[in-house]
């Protein structure tokens, strides 16, 4: 064997261990969940279990008096329409101040957007739940979705992708007199569909994944997501573990499925985001 | 074009910019509405609770303490320390992300793994992805003393057994491990994409010098990598400033005050009632970050690595 | 702000689907069990009132003090807060708006089965913040199976304690082959955890205060009191009788321990028998008495940890209603629901057939009973004079110390000084 193949699989094995450690958490979490409590307490180390249990995923058909189709559907119906408001909202705004951004007000609506996204998150929560009580919108899916729809990057990943358009192309439909609804919808838009799909997805994952604002907003379990749920089933009245761990994996096995299809445009999406951000 | 004329006057241009600029102002308006009503407004709250009085503060007439909030916070010992175990964390956390992200990077990149590095990549990115309530459940009960993976993997390799996330002495790296499972693969990911626009050239000039791999390293590369060790270090300082999911999911401040970092701190004040101590410590943070952020940002555009 | 006006008469427009019929809501921490025995006493009630329904919705307990808190002072309160009443205290000193029921017990009739000391847990600040409900009954417990399989009794005092625990450390009590299992099972995480446990061994040994007596007077630092307290830290530092997790545990994490079957010995609240009677559980595998005893003159006790009650808001939406529904808990009907879904009630007048010898334990008392004595009741300072105790003994829990006896004395002292000015 060559000092080069001893050194390539030295480098294998190595990455291999590395990924392990990022991996294992997920197989153990899903195997924890169909594991019975006695192989759990005997064999915590042993990722296919003897037998499979069930039971876990029983447990949680009913918490805290809701239904575990209630918590799906809120995570659902909150991820998707706070997605679709981000999309409208940072991609329409996004483009206006790109496009005219001396217009009086513009400035002041960047610095403004800056001071929120770097405010930090958890704290801001908290005078929200004032906010949400003026609005008359505490305890309501619509305020969660509204709040969930400031996002932090999806604004600097399109306005990243407006930078890239060629200036000539808007500048012949301008001397078309094409209106700017017109330029929006028939030559930009067009160009976009890249960053619509990257910023859907990475919405859809940061959304997904959300909980301080659902609990806080929140006024019942009624309103509360899968990560939320989750980290409620903890009570004074006891704990079931192998419950906690089969509701982690529904909470994360959609989440990897989405990442898996997906893989480039998100992690693309998130270099992009940052490297702007 | 029917009125091919003269120049036009001033009302027709008035209207026509007019005419422009409102659909822009139509486009802004749904974002310009979140980030006020959903962003700004709660800041402002947030800043104006922190001058009034925590029992009146939730009420129509609150009372106005100017800074006796501020005062009451730093003179507060369990902020003090609070504010120093969430520097000292940042630091190390900052550091290790960075420094191992680096080398992973380096690794992934390097020819010894050409083909196979893209699922290395997609394995240290999965936990940025997922939810994080849900990874830090499980980190909490691998770490468990009584059945968790950690100690039932180190007992097995016949180590000494860690004492995890139950002893003042190691909840720090504990909390460090699982926070870095959960964002390094981001940083290295960053850093991934800065090294494929290494210039190779360099590379082999270094090789040709017979330069050794640290003065390599000190010369060639990392100079190249300005751009992502200043995006990972804001993101990273930022980051872990913050420092809250965690806590609330494994340590809850614990052992002792081990873990009780400052946004944890203020936001268990605000559970408690005390708006106003909470929002002056949470206005205490922002400052803090602000300026880090704008002295990042400054120092960024100065030198203009584009 | 017109933004502002415009988002809020949209959304009205979209919320539109609040409560026609009244709908009366209930907040508290007790999980499935009270939900369905809040379903079960909306029902009853619903026979004398066709047009309320009664929603509850349980929260974890951190997340019950939030929201009540929170919801109090923003004037968007729930009809009705249920919980202990030292919790129900801390939503009154952070709010101010929790109803005096004075008025509404004392034209209540059927009342006799409330002795004085219980209504004693009711009031505050010269109020009736609650009406007491359930009384919060906490035995000591064992595995049944573990004592046989070290040829132990039901521990009866500490040094029984102390040798049982260390034969289920040593000798492999659940027959696994490992040794993985422990003395006891305590808790740790928060202050409210630990002052948890150690009033559990103060009253069950049978001394009246924690931490001061009646008249502000600190009493750490006299003999008994201080023989428990130095019994109490080594339990979980020298001794090593508890999980070294113990300090990270709550209550989940102590249940885990509990029901995971690696401690032998626990508290048992009278809620918990219901569930680990349970096959899936314990399976009935324990026996539950009073606290071990410390001294052979002070009688050893099972600890009533206060009152759970109803409370009514200032600012309850429907607050008449609210009141109707509180009175009614105390109802036989309500009262027996409340025994057979959480294990607990203040009336006895009703059938007890069927209930297993752990519940009787809690039905139908037959042994010594001590209650706390709550002196934030009487001294407005104590809450924040607990507050650095607990904190003092959270930090000494993971810093052991050599000498206990002096490090409590120290300790006494400066519970004075700070008393004093707080005073």
């Amino acid at each position: 064997m060559s000092r080069d193949t001893a050194l390539r699989i030295a480098a294998y094995g190595l990455a291999i261990a590395v990924s392990a450690f990022f991996v294992f958490p997920y197989l153990w979490m899903i195997s924890a969940s169909f594991k019975s409590t006695e192989a759990i307490l005997t064999e915590p180390l042993q990722l296919i279990p003897d037998s499979l249990s069930f039971k876990a995923y029983r447990d949680i058909a009913v918490m805290s008096g809701v239904g575990l189709g209630t918590y799906v559907w809120n995570s659902l119906w909150i991820t998707l329409a706070s997605t679709v408001i981000t999309l409208l909202s940072t991609g329409f705004g996004a483009y206006a101040l790109y496009r005219a951004p001396k217009l009086p007000g513009f400035g002041l609506l960047r610095v403004g957007f800056l001071l929120v996204i770097m405010y930090p998150y958890m704290l801001l929560v908290m005078p929200v739940y004032l906010v949400m009580f003026k609005l008359g919108l505490l305890g309501t899916v619509t305020g969660i979705i509204l709040f969930l729809s400031v996002g932090p990057i999806q604004f600097f990943l399109f306005e990243q992708f407006f930078r890239s358009i060629p200036r000539e192309v808007i500048e012949a439909a301008r001397m078309d007199r094409a209106s700017e609804t017109r330029i929006l919808f028939r030559v930009v838009a067009p160009m976009a569909r890249p960053v619509v799909v990257t910023v859907t997805l990475i919405t859809i994952l940061l959304n997904w994944a959300q909980w301080f604002p659902i609990l806080v907003i929140s006024r019942s379990t009624d309103t509360y997501t899968l990560p939320v749920a989750l980290l409620s089933l903890n009570s004074e009245l006891g704990v079931n573990f192998q419950g906690i761990m089969a509701l982690a994996t529904l909470t994360t096995l959609p989440v990897i499925l989405v990442y898996l299809a997906t893989q480039k445009y998100v992690i693309e999406g998130m270099i992009s985001g940052a490297v702007k951000g | 074009m029917t009125t091919r004329a003269n120049a036009p006057s001033v009302s027709v241009l008035a209207r026509r910019w007019l005419g422009e600029n409102a659909t822009f102002y139509l486009f802004a308006a749904p974002f310009a509405a979140l980030t006020i009503v959903m962003g700004l407004w709660p800041i402002a709250l947030s800043i104006q609770t922190s001058f009034t009085e925590s029992y009146t503060a939730l009420s129509p007439q609150p009372t106005y303490v100017g800074f006796a909030n501020y005062i009451e916070v730093f003179g507060d010992p369990v902020f003090t320390k609070s504010a120093w175990l969430t520097l000292r964390y940042t630091v190390l956390a900052v550091v290790l992300n960075l420094v191992i992200a680096l080398f992973y990077a380096m690794f992934l990149s390097s020819v010894l793994l050409s083909r196979g590095a893209w699922i290395f990549k997609l394995c240290c990115f999965l936990p940025v992805v997922t939810p994080d309530v849900a990874g830090y459940i499980v980190w909490k009960w691998m770490y468990s003393g009584d059945f968790g993976a950690v100690n039932a993997a180190l007992t097995a390799l016949g180590l000494p057994e860690f004492g995890g996330v139950s002893q003042v002495s190691t909840v720090t790296l504990a909390i460090l491990i699982a926070e870095m499972w959960y964002h390094v693969g981001f940083y290295v990911v960053i850093f991934l994409a800065n090294f494929a626009m290494l210039d190779r050239t360099l590379d082999e000039a270094a090789h040709l010098d017979k330069a050794g791999f640290w003065r390599k390293f000190t010369r060639v590369t990392l100079p190249q990598l300005r751009p992502a060790i200043t995006i990972n270090s804001i993101y990273a300082l930022i980051q872990f400033l913050k420092t809250f999911t965690v806590v609330v999911v494994i340590t809850k401040g614990g052992p002792g005050t081990a873990t009780n970092f400052v946004s944890y701190y203020a936001y268990r004040q605000f559970d408690q009632a005390q708006y106003g101590t909470a929002t002056a410590m949470a206005t205490i943070l922002f400052s803090v970050i602000m300026v880090l952020a704008f002295a990042l940002y400054w120092y960024n555009q100065r030198r203009d690595w584009r | 702000m017109k933004l502002k006006a415009l988002l809020a008469g949209t959304t009205l427009a979209l919320g539109g689907s609040m409560a026609m019929a009244e709908e009366l809501v209930i907040w508290h921490d007790l999980g499935d069990n009270g939900i369905n025995w809040f379903a079960e006493a909306g029902e009853a009630f619903k026979k004398m009132h066709p047009d309320v329904t009664v929603k509850s919705v349980s929260f974890p307990t951190d997340q019950w003090y939030g929201k009540s808190i929170a919801a109090l002072n923003t004037n968007t309160a729930p009809d009705l807060l249920y919980n202990n009443y030292e919790r129900v205290i801390r939503v009154v000193d952070q709010t101010g708006k929790v109803m005096d029921l004075s008025d509404v017990f004392a034209g209540m009739a059927d009342t006799g089965f409330l002795s004085e000391a219980d209504l004693n847990v009711a009031r505050y600040d010269g109020n009736m913040i609650i009406l007491p409900v359930q009384r919060v009954q906490m035995g000591f417990g064992a595995r049944k199976s573990w004592l046989e399989a070290v040829g132990e009794d039901f521990p009866e005092t500490w040094e029984d304690v102390q040798r049982v625990s260390a034969k289920f450390i040593a000798e492999d009590p659940d027959g696994n082959g490992k040794d993985d299992t422990y003395g006891l099972a305590l808790e740790a995480a928060n202050p409210r955890d630990l002052i948890h446990m150690l009033d559990l061994y103060t009253f069950g040994a049978g001394l009246r205060h924690t931490l001061i007596d009646g008249a502000g007077e600190i009493v750490i630092d006299e003999p008994k009191h201080k023989q428990v307290l130095v019994e109490f830290l080594k339990t979980f530092t020298d001794y090593g009788y508890v999980s070294p997790d113990t300090v990270t545990h709550s209550f989940p994490e102590m249940y885990q321990v509990i029901e995971g079957g690696r401690a032998g010995m626990f508290r048992v609240g009278d809620w918990n028998v219901k569930k680990w009677d349970g096959a899936d559980v314990l399976n009935g595998d324990f026996l539950v008495g009073e606290w071990p005893q410390h001294f052979d003159d002070v009688d050893n006790a099972v600890v009533i940890g206060g009152m759970r009650g109803v409370a009514v808001p200032d600012n309850a939406p429907n607050k008449d209603m609210a009141i109707e529904f509180a009175k009614f808990l105390l109802s036989v009907e309500a009262q027996q629901a409340s025994l057979n879904n959480v294990g607990a009630a203040v009336r006895g007048d009703f059938a007890l057939d069927g209930l297993s010898e752990r519940r009787l334990v809690f039905a139908q008392p037959a042994h010594n009973l001590n209650a706390y004595d709550f002196p934030e009741s009487v001294h407005a300072f104590y809450p924040e004079l607990e507050a650095d105790f607990h904190r003092e003994l959270l930090e000494v829990l993971v810093d052991p110390q050599d000498d206990w006896g002096a490090y409590v004395d120290a300790l006494a002292e400066r519970m004075r000084a700070k008393r004093d000015s707080l005073k």
